[in-house]
């Protein structure tokens, strides 16, 4: 088990480094933020001492090692934009993006997961008919225009919920949650089920389709012969071997919905991290682009990392083929 | 056409329907598009920056809604010789906490903004002090490096902060963290600060012994919502009171909202295209994608060709859903320097495609167009525009309307042959553009930064060397006109339109004038009555 542990993390340790250089290289290329930031009756001089005064004279190189020099202190840099260390912007974001995330991705599981069985275990009742039609929409129809339809029908017509930005905040360990008030929950309702949609449309297939292929095998069979309870035989066996996409999937998932929330965060003016780093773009401010990124990027590693312990947990084969 | 004509009244008190709920109102809940970058206002000289900073900062020099200079903490100014220009201070004014504006505070101002500037830097607005002298607590004097007669002009983002509050935050390292926090974010200002999360809301409150008066507001919360629709849905929703920068599809819409008043506002961005004038360039081509011997761009038939083939109207009508005007010149009509003399160019497809010919090029020729998509409303859809109306007179143009932050490197690094984008006179006055745009690019007498297209004319380059140390105003202005009608004739710059923003507040609520520069002030924005 060790062994296993020791490998994934040196792969982690290189999957980081290759990951900086390319996200470092890659915002390099697009182009020098001067160019867009500076006031069009800047002179040549106040140009050439704004470049200097960024260090943005200074070849690749020398860039990306000073970054990585900084950051191997813990220190991101300074965002052009805002003048404060970039890790104090994103970190004051952070916690938006995290209660929203986890919110609907936990939810569209819990839900999602329960559906699927239930349509997989009576696939010809009316009632799994409907869910797995209604999943459908939930593939195909694209987020922001929910996102819109949801704000225009429960905001602007019904006047139920209010139509964007995030609700009063209760500080809890330091960090303001926004989850734990009327007011926060209100306002995070309709976000969460905007981005919750996708996602509970998949874990219904996934577990449908995991359901159905595993009622077939010979353990339900054993299991029934064996007298237990229906209900048992879904919760111990079937529950345990269709976990594996799940929870792949559910890994990944977290990821991309933290570091991509992008679209119902700017529908919704909620004020995560997928806002700032799409503004960040939109004015080439560097060290945010390359601070967020290598953060993802991290945080990829991370999930994965965690994923690949579950399974060896749940699944022997994992643990004892690795470890071999 | 009569339901549309309480909108195509702009400029007007356009929003006064009835009196609904106002007396209660104490609370004024603004939904912008961009916030400010910090609370320090000399980190940054981007629009939205200075127009939070307005709010609790007073500039030395105001700019009205026309953009006319008018005073601001300084009553008057006049200069004494070539190079001082004297400024009179305000008496009485008190900062927010109590303590007494005068010399001391300009004089700290000027001198911290070069320390303290962020990348999109405000050195500019003081770029042509040389040395500040204090005469007595209420009058300045400000040596500047030459002649500088519109010193004034580029004082009206000089916001002025406490010389005591400010003190010990006056660092690259410390600005943001003592402005942010409050601590030095005392101004003059018509509101108080109370907090601010960059990208989040700003909240203030009134500055009861403002010395224009007292503001309708007691708060003022400014929300940053950057996305155009969840903007309106605020709006429509009840969240916020008025927003700025309503789209122009939104905009079409809320002509059948009555829970919405739309104001239109003049904006003091106009397209221009841009034809490079290098012998050399690189993205044209003759019809079969073979070399041609010299750049088309360069004769003036090709170039008077061009401009006839553009129609305005259509531009207007059709892409920008009639938010906007035909253009002539670089410049708003009625602007420092704008010529009344430079006709509207004609369509003429036909005189177009006979120019063409004349020039030897009766099969035309193929070009690269690249314009910004996501900058200015409509940009991307101009641009579009502007690729068919040329290539149906033979102008074969590939249109490639990218995101700004690809588009202005690539110009910096002239690397486009045909290209548009906006320019905005944000000074209200010409020597700002066609200093910038028209005299050719020659950093030794810091002219022509923003000339991507190697245009040089050297009557232009005279005017407007000699325009820059004129001090009689009169004198001044007429040699701008004629400046810009020479470059308007040579049509290496073409203007296409100029744009309109339109903003949205709930219906009958609010009274407002729009401002040319854009700005949405709180101070300015009274309960209709």
């Amino acid at each position: 088990m060790l062994g296993f542990i020791i490998q994934r993390f040196m792969q982690a340790v290189v999957v980081m480094a290759v990951m900086s250089v390319i996200v470092f290289c890659g915002v390099y290329a697009i182009g020098n933020p001067i160019d867009i930031v500076i006031p069009p009756e800047a002179t040549e001089e106040i140009r050439l001492n704004t470049i200097r005064r960024l260090g943005l004279d200074r070849p690749l190189y020398e860039q990306y090692f000073i970054f990585i020099g900084n950051l191997l202190q813990g220190d991101l840099g300074r965002s052009f934009v805002y003048n404060v260390p970039v890790l104090e912007l994103i970190g004051g974001r952070l916690p938006a993006t995290l209660e929203l995330v986890l919110i609907s991705v936990i939810s569209a599981t819990v839900i999602g997961v329960s559906l699927g069985i239930y349509a997989g275990y009576r696939p010809d009742s009316w009632l799994s008919k409907t869910i797995m039609a209604v999943s459908v929409l939930g593939f195909s129809v694209p987020s922001f225009w929910v996102g819109l339809i949801l704000i225009l029908t429960f905001a602007v017509n019904l006047g139920w919920m209010p139509a964007g930005g995030r609700g009063d905040t209760v500080e809890i360990l330091g960090i303001e949650w926004s989850f734990l008030t009327a007011d926060g929950l209100s306002h995070i309702v309709l976000p969460a089920v905007n981005l919750a949609l996708f996602k509970l449309a998949m874990m219904i297939r996934l577990a449908r389709a995991g359901t159905r292929e595993i009622m077939l095998t010979d353990t339900i069979k054993f299991a029934r012969a064996a007298g237990l309870s229906e209900a048992t035989i879904l919760r111990r066996h079937l529950l345990k071997l269709i976990s594996i996409p799940i929870i792949t999937v559910f890994g990944l998932e977290l990821g991309s919905t933290l570091a991509f929330a992008v679209v119902t965060e700017t529908i919704f003016s909620w004020p995560g991290v997928g806002k700032l780093i799409i503004d960040s773009i939109s004015v080439l401010d560097r060290p945010v682009m390359v601070a967020y990124l290598i953060l993802v990027a991290f945080l990829f590693v991370t999930i994965n990392f965690v994923i690949d312990l579950v399974f060896a947990l749940i699944d022997p084969r994992i643990r004892h083929g690795a470890s071999a | 056409m009569m339901k549309y004509h309480k909108f195509l009244t702009p400029l007007a008190l356009a929003v006064s329907l009835g009196a609904a709920n106002v007396a209660a109102a104490q609370q004024l809940t603004m939904g912008v598009r961009g916030g400010p970058e910090s609370m320090d206002p000399h980190f940054s000289a981007l629009g939205s920056h200075a127009e939070a900073a307005k709010h609790i900062f007073d500039t030395l020099v105001w700019s009205g809604d026309d953009l006319q200079i008018e005073p601001g903490l300084a009553t008057s100014w006049s200069p004494v010789d070539e190079d001082t220009w004297e400024f009179k201070l305000r008496e009485g004014v008190k900062f927010h906490d109590g303590s007494d504006f005068d010399a001391e505070d300009v004089k700290f101002s000027i001198e911290r903004i070069p320390v303290v500037s962020g990348p999109t830097t405000t050195t500019i607005y003081v770029r042509r002090v040389a040395d500040v002298e204090i005469i007595d607590p209420l009058t300045i004097h400000i040596h500047t490096d030459g002649q500088a007669a519109t010193l004034p002009n580029d004082f009206i983002r000089l916001f002025i902060v406490s010389s005591e509050a400010a003190a010990d935050y006056s660092t690259p390292e410390t600005a943001a963290q003592g402005f942010n926090s409050g601590a030095a974010t005392i101004g003059t200002g018509p509101y108080k600060f109370v907090s601010w999360e960059p990208k989040g809301d700003l909240v203030l409150e009134r500055n009861d012994d403002y010395w224009r008066g007292k503001g309708a507001w007691e708060t003022v919360v400014r929300k940053e919502i950057p996305n155009d629709s969840s903007r309106l849905a605020a709006l429509k929703a009840g969240q916020v009171d008025v927003i700025n920068y309503v789209s122009s599809v939104d905009y079409l819409a809320l002509q059948n909202d009555s829970s919405v008043d739309a104001v239109i506002g003049d904006s003091v961005y106009v397209m221009n295209l841009q034809l490079d004038q290098r012998e050399d360039t690189p993205l044209v081509r003759a019809i079969d994608g073979s070399d041609l011997d010299e750049n088309p761009l360069r004769d003036q038939k090709v170039r008077d060709a061009i401009d006839y083939a553009i129609d305005r109207e259509t531009m207007v009508d059709i892409v920008l859903e009639g938010l906007g005007k035909p253009a002539n010149q670089m410049m708003p009509p009625g602007f420092f320097g704008s010529s009344e003399d430079i006709p509207m160019p004609e369509y003429n497809p036909a005189k177009a495609k006979e120019l063409l010919a004349d020039a030897g090029y009766p099969d035309g020729f193929e070009v690269d167009l690249y314009c910004t998509a996501d900058r200015l409303p409509g940009d991307g859809a101009i641009c579009q525009g502007l690729g068919q109306m040329l290539t149906q007179v033979g102008i074969k143009t590939n249109v490639n309307a990218i995101s700004k932050t690809v588009y202005f490197p690539a110009q910096a690094r002239l690397e486009y042959s045909m290209f548009m984008n906006g320019w905005g006179t944000l000074t209200g006055e010409a020597s700002y553009t066609l200093g910038g745009l028209a005299h050719s690019n020659d950093p030794d007498v810091k002219l022509g930064a923003f000339n991507r297209i190697a245009y040089k004319n050297a009557e232009v380059d005279k005017l407007l060397q000699t325009g820059a140390t004129m001090m009689d105003p009169d004198e001044r202005r007429a040699t701008y006109e004629a400046a810009m009608e020479k470059v308007m004739a040579d049509k290496a710059y073409i203007s296409l339109v100029q744009l309109q923003t339109v903003w949205g507040a709930k219906a009958g609520m609010l009274e407002f004038t729009p401002r040319f520069d854009e700005d949405t002030l709180a101070f300015f924005i009274k309960p209709a009555s």
